[in-house]
């Protein structure tokens, strides 16, 4: 488990990261899911032991990153943002350099080499220098590196910015599998979507606070997003108006002629209570959607609009 | 282990980019070579002087000079060519060092007691050698003043006997050779024994071999190739920093320390390396360096200070592109200042104090001395510890403070 508590950092009068507090289960792919600047970053910098924190507490699997830095070291594959590869090098030398930083040695250096460099699909490239790599392959070389010395826990800091959808897809299969073969991840985006998809449990971060945490179910109770309704049919707004003016966990987003939007406090009586009281009433219905709240409307809701420089 | 694997793939990055490698390797020695054609000449050692002679007067005197320098001791040093008036135009091109004129007339005037003149023209654009040329006809001169002056009885007798339509006689030249030899058997008392005696002596020449014009660039040379290495080795912490390596080199189990540690290493190795062929190219090109283990002294030394001094630059700077200007200017000045691309005995005299706070010039200066012949390493102690000194503190310096710029510089 990695369990942060009170962690704070500050660069001059700028407060990266304000006092947070969350845990990575054994097992679990869990994300840190904020826009650009929100100290995703700087958390794993600090919990990697790159970065000294101010204040707070880090510990993973029990121990104290700057008490037992070689040890923590040792037990964590850190996939940085940067692609930080000697692309003067071959995938082969990077990584026996990398392996030999990890105490790695001998036939256990060559397996860990070739497990990785199969596992990432660059079995084949080995000796090819690393500069006429694409993209999406130096980001899977960086990430055969984090892999290497087979970590117990892996944090990767957002490793599929700039590149194409073939390689995010790729890279994210290779976390899925290597979270199912017991690795924890802890997993930083901006992608909601990466994040909705690949993560059990994601904690939303912004100005480097913790705005939220939970699975996305959870997020949006908290949020307070409720489910979205779409009606069609003969209707007209005020009819829409009688009808909600005495259901107050119902709200009229968008009316027009025969088209309604609805959204549903998750507080309030639920659609089972609510879908039953609309057929009964004046409006006269010949199409309906329900739409599940999304974590982009969870994360708008709880980051707001403002741009982020 | 973590030192010895940052310092085994930093070297592995050499070779494999065996080009620029072998470019960055080459650029001293090429200078080496560059410097060695233009003042070591085709022989590649001794220096000859050209001097043009303009002889207008083609009499005994001027042609008996003339002559002179077909002597193969002259020769060696001394390189003469006949012109007529086309003299002045090659020396206005710059073709000579100095041209030798000597006016008509000049044998029968002299001989006849008259003032003559010999006239010299010396190419601008040369410093030392027309000097020399210059001191050699004023020899001539004062060597014909004297003579005229001594001779004057017998060299009006050979005046006559040249002008004469008819052949000396025997007893004529006998008499003439017989007043001379009298005349200078009346001067021993005056010029023998002489009061100040010269020897020489000559070392075997399988101890003391003639010394490559190349033995005045090559040490300098070869610490400015140092310089330049450890200048690029170094650029390779700041590229990690910059590049998001070190942020991840530092997730491993090596703490900051050990990194610097491991690239202070990677610096002295390139640089010694560096020195090592430039020593090696010396050698195979005729420099006598000396015994090896002083030798040996000074280039470790002196790596440590290229490596040092570089380290403490980047130290001091924040991104590349300062660290390239700031190390490049100063390892310029450091050379020019410091001999390593004239001798240092050809400095200027108010340049030489300045060029003692240079580690340059302790380098250049420790060479010069292991070159001398039967120099011990107790020579170079005082260079040896100035080096060393540098090279300890510029280490210090650079690490203290690339430690702290390099935990700074880890991004946010």
């Amino acid at each position: 488990m990695i369990k942060i508590s009170g962690l704070r950092k500050a660069f001059g009068d700028i407060q990266a990261v304000d006092g947070i507090n969350f845990e990575v289960r054994d097992g679990e792919i869990f994300g840190l899911l904020g826009p650009n600047g929100a100290g995703k970053t700087t958390t794993i910098s600090m919990i990697s032991g790159v970065l000294r924190p101010d204040a707070g507490h880090i510990e993973v699997d029990g121990l104290e990153i700057w008490k037992n830095p070689r040890e923590v070291k040792g037990i964590l594959g850190v996939v940085p943002q940067e692609i930080a590869l000697y692309e003067d090098l071959t995938p082969l030398d990077n990584l026996r350099f990398w392996g030999r930083l990890h105490q790695l040695r001998g036939r256990k250096l060559e397996e860990g080499i070739s497990e990785a460099l199969d596992r990432v699909g660059l079995a084949q490239r080995a000796k090819d220098r690393v500069s006429h790599f694409s993209g999406g392959m130096k980001r899977r070389l960086n990430l055969a590196m984090g892999l290497l010395h087979r970590p117990k826990f892996l944090l990767l800091d957002e490793p599929t910015v700039g590149i194409d959808p073939q390689a995010r897809l790729a890279i994210l299969e290779i976390i899925r599998e290597v979270a199912s073969a017991g690795t924890t991840v802890l997993y930083t985006t901006h992608y909601m979507e990466e994040a909705e998809e690949l993560c059990a449990r994601i904690a939303i971060m912004d100005t480097g606070k913790i705005l939220s945490t939970g699975s996305v179910e959870e997020l949006s109770r908290q949020a307070g997003e409720g489910e979205i309704l779409r009606l069609e049919g003969e209707f007209d707004e005020q009819d829409l108006q009688e009808f909600i003016s005495t259901r107050p966990g119902l709200k009229l987003l968008r009316a027009e002629k025969g088209k309604a939007v609805f959204s549903i406090d998750p507080e309030g009586p639920g659609l089972t209570d609510i879908l039953p009281e609309i057929l009964q009433s004046a409006i006269k219905i010949s199409d309906l959607s329900i739409q599940r709240p999304s974590l982009q409307s969870v994360f708008i809701a709880l980051t707001g609009r403002e741009l982020r420089d | 282990m973590g030192i010895l694997s940052i310092l085994r793939k930093d070297l592995l990055r050499y070779l494999r980019n065996p080009i620029r490698t072998a470019l960055l390797f080459s650029i001293p020695l090429m200078m080496a070579v560059f410097f060695g054609a233009v003042f070591g000449g085709e022989d590649g050692g001794a220096v000859k002087i050209h001097v043009l002679v303009w002889d207008e007067d083609a009499g005994l005197i001027t042609r008996f000079l003339s002559g002179a320098a077909n002597n193969p001791e002259m020769s060696q040093h001394l390189d003469l060519e006949l012109v007529g008036p086309e003299g002045v135009d090659m020396m206005e091109k710059g073709e000579a060092s100095a041209l030798l004129h000597f006016p008509k007339n000049f044998t029968n005037d002299y001989l006849d007691g008259r003032p003559v003149t010999l006239e010299i023209l010396k190419n601008p654009a040369e410093t030392f050698l027309p000097v020399v040329a210059e001191e050699g006809a004023g020899i001539i001169a004062e060597f014909l003043s004297e003579t005229s002056m001594i001779f004057r009885p017998e060299l009006i007798q050979l005046r006559r006997m040249i002008s004469s339509d008819r052949l000396p006689t025997s007893v004529d030249v006998s008499l003439m050779a017989g007043e001379a030899i009298e005349k200078l058997h009346s001067l021993d008392q005056w010029l023998f024994p002489p009061l100040i005696s010269f020897e020489e002596e000559k070392a075997p020449e399988e101890e003391v071999k003639a010394q490559s014009i190349l033995a005045f660039f090559v040490p300098g040379l070869a610490m400015m190739g140092a310089l330049f290495l450890a200048q690029n080795a170094t650029r390779d912490i700041l590229s990690d920093r910059e590049s998001g390596r070190l942020k991840q080199l530092l997730t491993a189990p090596i703490s900051s320390s050990e990194y610097i540690i491991a690239k202070n290493l990677s610096v002295v190795a390139i640089s010694l390396v560096g020195f090592f062929i430039m020593i090696a190219f010396g050698a195979f090109a005729g420099v006598q360096w000396g015994p090896a283990l002083p030798v040996a002294a000074i280039v470790l030394t002196a790596s440590l200070v290229a490596s040092g001094t570089m380290i403490f630059i980047m130290s001091l700077v924040r991104t590349r592109a300062q660290a390239e200007t700031f190390s490049t200017v100063l390892i310029i000045l450091w050379c020019l200042v410091g001999g390593a691309f004239f001798p240092l005995s050809a400095m200027p005299k108010f340049l030489l104090p300045i060029s003692r706070f240079t580690p340059v010039y302790w380098a250049v200066d420790a060479f010069g001395k292991t070159m001398a012949a039967g120099q011990k390493i107790s020579a170079i102690l005082p260079n040896l510890g100035i080096l060393l000194g540098l090279g300890i503190l510029f280490f210090i310096c650079g690490t203290v403070a690339l430690r702290r710029r390099v935990l700074g510089g880890i991004n946010r």
